[in-house]
């Protein structure tokens, strides 16, 4: 499909520069800003690069001061415990049942399917209620575990989808060899399935990770001081802190650090992991 | 000798006849099945718990089960907000997808077609990374920048001699579709990626292949070839981007927090301050049963046909 065509290069050309235009000057404007002073800012010039770089600006951030009061290193503390708890018993759990999905071929199996995949686009609206009912009765907000176990319900099935699809392209021969073997199905599925995929739990891994590390509407509703996210606090500083464009561009400049991170390190798991949710469940 | 491979075949044959394939002891089914079966039915308690909930009467921070039928579903639709609401999201449903597939079959095409791999390949993060940000972020940063007044697009027009027209989240008449654009931005990188793996099948670069042997235009070759046949990718690709345009909440909340007004109030946020701000629960729970019963209609035909590519 390769072609050397000297308009569709003039093409490749336009929206080459259109499309850097359109996505760098966010993360341009969003790491100059995060330098300046406030008098810098509000000088105007936008675009120019920052004259004296305010490194203290992310120590303000992440320290808290008298004009930015919504410190983000705990809530980076918070948001790390839980979507890391959350990823890791998702993978673990979604290997398990997305291997009993990917095998089992009953009309029950097919009916839990169907229950799986509405629950994966669920909007999160229709369960929030008893979700914060349930949470306040048992005190769970008042710890991580309400989160984690709020995400849990939530990211489950989606981890069961992703880790069964990758299952779907595993021979079953293999299997069947350790079977004559004799080896049961749980050690054959620790002994051979699972180290076999760990590719696929990566993948499956920075996509749970990241869509948790990333939600706002239950960390919104179920959030104690003591457990708000990331998120929340970034809400929160947009609310309070108007005009200190500086500091909310370094809020956010760190808020998508780790995120990013695994973007930009690990980005083939993670386009493996978005193709998988997309094309199979 | 060969008789021994043989025999050996035959015994491993019989062995596979009894194979356990389909067959699961309890301890599998404990192991396997047990911990997914767990978390399903207390996410389906749970609908059905905000279903329950919508029918009765409870309307402050107490809870009231006492049974009240539609009433609060009377109390929603004769709200003008929930209207509003309606017309957003279905502003959201249509201008949040019909733009984004079409610019992203659009740049798939052409980046299969670009000539330069380097710039394929650089496009692709480039127009992708919004994907590991959150709508909270993306948020914040494109509030700055459509600041009517200090922000960054109006100054960069100040600053090339133009009076801006532009209020954008600022005029209660457009702010919803400035806030649509946010969207686009964000999803346009995830659309493209779908879009292009699923043009990457054998029996479609053959007939490609062939329709340009026999001279067809490279406009011609999308039309009538290409789309027909990524059909399925199209499906999925428009159903992902429906759910995320009628869930949308982060944007309104972080941008706008659904002013001037009412102006770019959706249901979701309609939803959030009905429950925890006026804590109307009961007609919450109706917005969360409607969100979903919206939700159910994109999902439905969506898990029938991932249900099929499974079990086939």
């Amino acid at each position: 499909m390769k072609s050397k065509n000297k308009s569709l290069k003039i093409i490749v050309f336009l929206v080459l520069i259109i499309l850097s235009c359109v996505y760098l000057l966010p993360i341009y404007v969003m790491v100059t800003t995060s330098l300046k002073s406030i008098d810098e800012i509000l000088a105007g010039s936008y675009l120019a690069i920052a004259r004296n770089p305010q490194f203290s600006n992310y120590a303000e951030v992440l320290f808290g001061s008298n004009r930015f009061r919504s410190e983000m290193l705990p809530r980076l503390v918070n948001s790390t415990i839980i979507s890391f708890s959350v990823t890791l018993l998702s993978a673990f759990f979604g290997g398990l049942s997305g291997y009993y999905l990917s095998r089992s071929r009953t009309i029950f199996t097919r009916v839990l399917f169907v229950l799986v995949g509405i629950a994966l686009y669920l909007p999160y609206q229709a369960v929030i209620i008893p979700l914060v009912i349930i949470m306040a009765k048992t005190k769970l907000a008042l710890s991580y575990w309400g989160l984690i176990m709020s995400y849990l319900i939530l990211n489950i099935p989606l981890a069961s989808v992703l880790m069964g699809t990758f299952f779907l392209g595993i021979p079953i021969e293999l299997e069947e060899a350790a079977e004559v073997d004799g080896a049961s199905r749980v050690q054959t599925f620790f002994r051979i399935i699972m180290p076999i995929s760990l590719p696929a739990y990566a993948s499956v891994a920075i996509i749970i990770f990241t869509q948790v590390w990333n939600e706002f509407f239950l960390a919104l509703s179920l959030a104690s001081p003591k457990t708000q996210t990331v998120q929340v606090v970034m809400a929160e500083a947009k609310g309070t802190t108007l005009v200190l464009y500086n500091l909310q561009m370094a809020a956010a400049l760190i808020a998508i650090a780790i995120p990013l991170f695994f973007f930009l390190f690990l980005g083939r798991y993670f386009i493996r992991g978005i193709l998988a949710g997309a094309l199979k469940g | 000798m060969s008789d021994e491979v043989h025999k050996g075949g035959m015994v491993l044959a019989a062995k596979l006849k009894k194979s356990r394939r389909g067959k699961w002891s309890v301890l599998d089914i404990l192991v396997f099945l047990v911990p997914l079966l767990v978390f399903l039915v207390i996410l389906y308690s749970t609908l059905a718990w905000t279903v329950y909930v919508s029918f009765t009467d409870w309307k402050t921070v107490a809870a009231n089960y006492q049974f009240s039928g539609l009433k609060w579903y009377k109390f929603l639709v004769a709200q003008p907000r929930f209207w509003v609401d309606i017309q957003n999201n279905f502003k959201w449903l249509i201008l949040g997808v019909v733009p984004t597939v079409t610019i992203a079959i659009f740049l798939a095409y052409l980046l299969e077609l670009s000539p330069f791999p380097a710039v394929e390949s650089y496009i692709r993060t480039l127009i992708l990374y919004p994907v590991a940000m959150s709508f909270i972020v993306t948020g914040t940063i494109w509030s700055w920048l459509y600041e009517p007044n200090r922000g960054v697009f109006n100054s960069i027009l100040t600053g090339m001699g133009i009076d801006s027209p532009f209020r954008f989240a600022t005029n209660p008449s457009t702010a919803t579709y400035w806030l649509i654009l946010i969207f686009i931005w964000q999803y346009l990188g995830f659309s493209v990626i779908i879009i292009q793996s699923s043009f990457r099948t054998a029996e479609l670069q053959e007939m490609i292949e062939a329709a340009t042997v026999d001279g067809a235009s490279k406009v011609r070759i999308l039309f009538s070839i290409i789309i027909p046949n990524i059909r399925s990718g199209l499906m999925i690709l428009v159903s992902l981007l429906l759910i995320s345009a009628l869930k949308v909440f982060d944007i309104v909340y972080i941008v706008t927090f659904g002013g001037p007004g009412i102006s770019t109030d959706v249901l979701a946020l309609n939803m959030w301050i009905t429950s925890f701000q006026q804590h109307l629960i009961s007609a919450g729970a109706g917005l969360g049963v409607i969100i979903f019963a919206m939700a159910f209609i994109i999902i439905v035909p969506y898990t029938i046909y991932a249900l099929k590519n499974w079990f086939e």
